[in-house]
């Protein structure tokens, strides 16, 4: 699997300590809550809401262009609250994607344009496809690629995903330098 | 297009009710009223290019959400957008019509033309787009890549809930627009 490389001009991003990459045009609204564990890139334009409830992001996550990351609003038997949005290790977030999951599990591909649903719950290495809508409350199976609106199993991935989506995500971090 | 960055608080013709919450990152153009208890959440885009908008009371209006009013091809002049009251507006969805009833929802990157107007208790489901110049009876859903149709039993559920919510945590971070005090007549 190969991810675009792309460079930026020196000065549009921020290089926090732990090497995270955060573009100076994204919004982290309530950053006290949110939580990049490292090696991570978040695109110009990206929306992470923090504010909301706390959002906490793996390493080497690539989370590109226009993307919208909101933690799920869940209503409990004493009232309701946002509900913190995990999301693991090596995962590939296509742009404009609008992500109100609760859980993102590690090796992920989510692609262009996609809409996941409140409350979803994505399993480790599985792939969305792009421009497909997952309803609310959806759980994607791990190796398994959904697709379509709404969202069904439309094709498998091997077994090598792990290592596939370690590798790309690594390389795209290594390649996505300041001019 | 690109719209002036002024902060929506320099924005001297926005009307906004006393207990609404509106984000000052929120991009507000123009003629706009904002009802009571209304939410608009940062990122937000509200743009009266061919008249004023009215919006109602209870809505909910997501980051990326945008609401244009901009007139349908053709037509010259300038008109108002009424939104009515319990709408929610979800992430990116893009509402362009002249009128909006009650209990709507948009959800996320949802697209409405200029053509349509929406009545009462309509979604129109995500990724969708709306093109016709037709105005969609009461409780019509639309969904699918297809854009099907279908007619509900019920209203779509209330989103009293989160609006109570998000009116105890957002004043902790973020800035919003002062109400106006209206004179009384």
């Amino acid at each position: 699997m190969d991810l675009e490389f792309e460079s930026y001009g020196s000065g549009t991003y921020i290089e926090t300590a732990s090497g995270n990459k955060v573009s100076r045009q994204s919004v982290l609204c309530g950053s006290q809550n949110i939580i990049l564990n490292g090696k991570s890139v978040v695109q110009s334009n990206c929306i992470i809401r923090g504010d909301l409830a706390s959002v906490r992001i793996g390493r080497h996550c690539v989370i590109r262009k226009d993307s919208v990351i909101r933690p799920p609003f869940k209503k409990f038997a004493r009232g309701a609250a946002f509900f913190p949005c995990m999301i693991g290790d090596h995962v590939y977030i296509g742009e404009g994607s609008v992500v109100n999951a609760a859980q993102i599990g590690s090796y992920v591909h989510i692609g262009k344009n996609c809409v996941i649903g409140k409350r979803c719950s994505l399993k480790d290495c599985c792939q969305i496809a792009d421009n497909s809508v997952l309803p609310p409350d959806t759980v994607v199976p791990s190796f398994f690629v959904f697709g379509g609106t709404p969202a069904k199993p439309i094709g498998e991935l091997p077994e090598s995903t792990q290592y596939l989506m370690t590798d790309a995500t690594k390389q795209f971090y290594k390649r996505f330098q300041a001019n | 297009m690109a719209y002036s960055t002024r902060k929506a608080s320099e924005n001297v013709n926005i009307h906004v009710a006393a207990d609404s919450l509106v984000c000052e990152s929120a991009t507000i153009v123009g003629h706009v009223t904002i009802g009571s208890r209304t939410i608009v959440h940062p990122r937000a885009k509200i743009i009266a290019k061919d008249g004023p908008i009215i919006i109602g009371e209870g809505n909910l209006i997501e980051e990326k959400a945008s609401i244009i009013n901009k007139n349908p091809p053709g037509v010259d002049g300038s008109s108002p957008l009424i939104i009515g009251k319990q709408n929610v507006f979800e992430i990116g969805s893009e509402f362009e019509g002249k009128e909006m009833g009650d209990n709507n929802v948009i959800e996320a990157k949802a697209k409405v033309s200029p053509l349509t107007t929406i009545s009462n208790g309509c979604i129109i489901g995500a990724l969708c787009e709306v093109n016709n110049c037709e105005k969609l009876e009461n409780r019509t859903v639309i969904y699918g890549e297809s854009c099907t149709r279908r007619k509900m039993a019920e209203d779509p559920p209330s989103q009293q809930q989160q609006s109570d919510f998000l009116k105890k945590i957002l004043p902790n971070y973020h800035h919003f627009i002062k109400p106006k005090m209206k004179s009384s007549t």
